[in-house]
């Protein structure tokens, strides 16, 4: 009965793996990715990232996370640089290449493990959601406006500009408005 | 000859609350590893190895499939091992698997030796006068899956005598387990109730009703008291200053070794292998004693 059980946790386990996919890569093989090259007919969007509001908090930050390597002295993670817009991109395919072409820590729940049909940012750089406080967490902004819809349901424009904030308030202190449900 | 069995329920039950509350709170390695290490040895103690290995060996797998599930599931973490389906593994992520596996591993073993221990009659001892329902709701609760096992072996081997189980095939023996568990149920639920109507008329939890108990207060359990108390509020008076604070994400925290830190970890060390010290001395004792006839 018992031995049931464990082999029937391992037997889950396996089919986890292998449902989801094997394929390894090394850390050198993953970064090494092909970046499309900026010609003067290409479509291309700007994206930023950064986490000022952090600088404001100090006193709410994890004290693991209190190193430049994770909050920068200025908050920003990515300065604007301008990618190439390929066909049928949403916001989240244009983050994932973006910080995986500059090498920066991602994690995020896909589009297919929650209920909202839409990926959700649970951190970026090692700066996670409630990393600063029990509001705070990443929100996204596409030419000054924060979307009613999530990351990879937005499909991108010609010269969109993206970028990647994070809010210690609920996305008060972006000087988004919180509707009271 | 089992020792720490014989201490008062009071004192074993403190201590049980003490050890599973810091094993469970606390999130430093060196604390887990020692209630890890100290729920072993007990368990060791208390039954016959060949159970102990038995056990161990079934759990050392339960360890295994958590610590790897954590890594598979958590992609926080700075040191990346390699990437699986694009997304990162990590060396933290890992870590923290190990620790969390050791921690109900150890949680497990302290009450493997709690179920050994505090048996229902200690529980009401300690409850019965204050919360005399509840007590004795949580004792049968306990006492429930062993009964409903060995009534389910009794009937099991009845049916079988009447001929159920003889079919080929398969659904039959469903129906057959089906029935069997059917009777059980409704024999639990009978049983649960005339034990509780016994109960009642024999006048339990009811006021100026007196209750007989073999459990005297010695002074051995005043001075065990007293170590785990003093023992427990150091702990727990270090642990709000943080000297126990330990981060596995984003770095995994650096574990130094000095002297002041040894302090730290070697009263911990005391209040985890404190039966285990208990029974080791009892037997030294025993052994002695024999020695002289």
């Amino acid at each position: 009965m018992r031995k049931d059980i464990l082999i029937i946790g391992f037997v889950i386990l396996i089919i986890a793996v292998l449902f989801s996919g094997t394929k390894i890569q090394s850390v050198e093989d993953y970064y090494q990715t092909h970046v499309d090259d900026i010609t003067e007919d290409s479509e291309t969007i700007f994206i930023t990232i950064e986490a000022t509001t952090i600088l404001n908090n100090l006193d709410q930050l994890d004290p693991e996370l209190k190193d430049e390597k994770y909050v920068p002295k200025d908050g920003i993670i990515l300065a604007k640089s301008e990618y190439v817009l390929r066909k049928n991109d949403t916001v989240f395919d244009v983050l994932k290449r973006t910080t995986r072409h500059n090498k920066i820590h991602l994690d995020f729940q896909g589009a297919s493990e929650n209920s909202f049909k839409s990926a959700y940012i649970k951190g970026i750089n090692h700066i996670y959601e409630y990393s600063c406080g029990s509001l705070s967490g990443w929100m996204y902004e596409v030419n000054n406006k924060f979307p009613d819809q999530g990351l990879s349901r937005y499909k991108l424009k010609d010269g969109d500009e993206i970028a990647l904030r994070y809010t210690c308030d609920l996305g008060r202190d972006l000087g988004q408005e919180v509707k009271e449900y | 000859m089992k020792s720490f069995v014989s201490t008062h329920p009071v004192v074993l039950f403190l201590y049980y609350i003490s050890v599973v509350f810091m094993t469970m709170f606390m999130m430093h390695p060196a604390i887990l590893i020692l209630s890890l290490l100290g729920a072993l040895l007990f368990f060791f103690m208390l039954g016959p190895t060949k159970q102990f290995l038995r056990d161990t060996g079934f759990y050392l797998f339960v360890f295994i499939l958590i610590a790897v599930t954590n890594p598979l599931f958590v992609h926080r973490g700075e040191t990346i091992l390699f990437f699986l389906n694009d997304n990162p593994v990590t060396k933290e992520a890992f870590v923290y698997g190990v620790v969390i596996a050791a921690m109900l591993v150890a949680i497990i073993f302290w009450s493997k030796s709690y179920t050994l221990l505090m048996t229902s009659d200690k529980f009401v001892f300690l409850f019965g006068k204050a919360i005399p329902k509840l007590s004795l709701i949580i004792s049968m609760a306990l006492r429930f899956i062993p009964l409903f096992k060995t009534q389910m072996k009794k009937v099991n081997n009845t049916q079988k005598t009447l001929g159920i189980y003889t079919s080929k095939s398969f659904f039959d023996r469903i129906l057959s387990g089906v029935r069997v568990f059917n009777s059980l149920l409704t024999w639990s639920l009978e049983n649960s109730i005339s034990q509780a109507d016994s109960m009642k008329s024999r006048g339990y939890g009811l006021k100026g009703r007196t209750n007989f108990s073999l459990f005297k207060w010695s002074s051995r359990d005043c001075r065990l008291l007293i170590v785990i108390a003093s023992i427990f509020i150091i702990v727990m008076y270090l642990n709000i200053k943080g000297v126990y604070t330990f981060n596995y994400y984003p770095v995994v925290s650096n574990f130094e070794f000095s002297i002041k830190h040894s302090f730290e970890l070697s009263i911990v060390l005391m209040l985890m292998i404190l039966p285990t010290l208990v029974e080791i001395k009892e037997n030294l004792q025993w052994r002695y004693y024999k020695s002289k006839i």
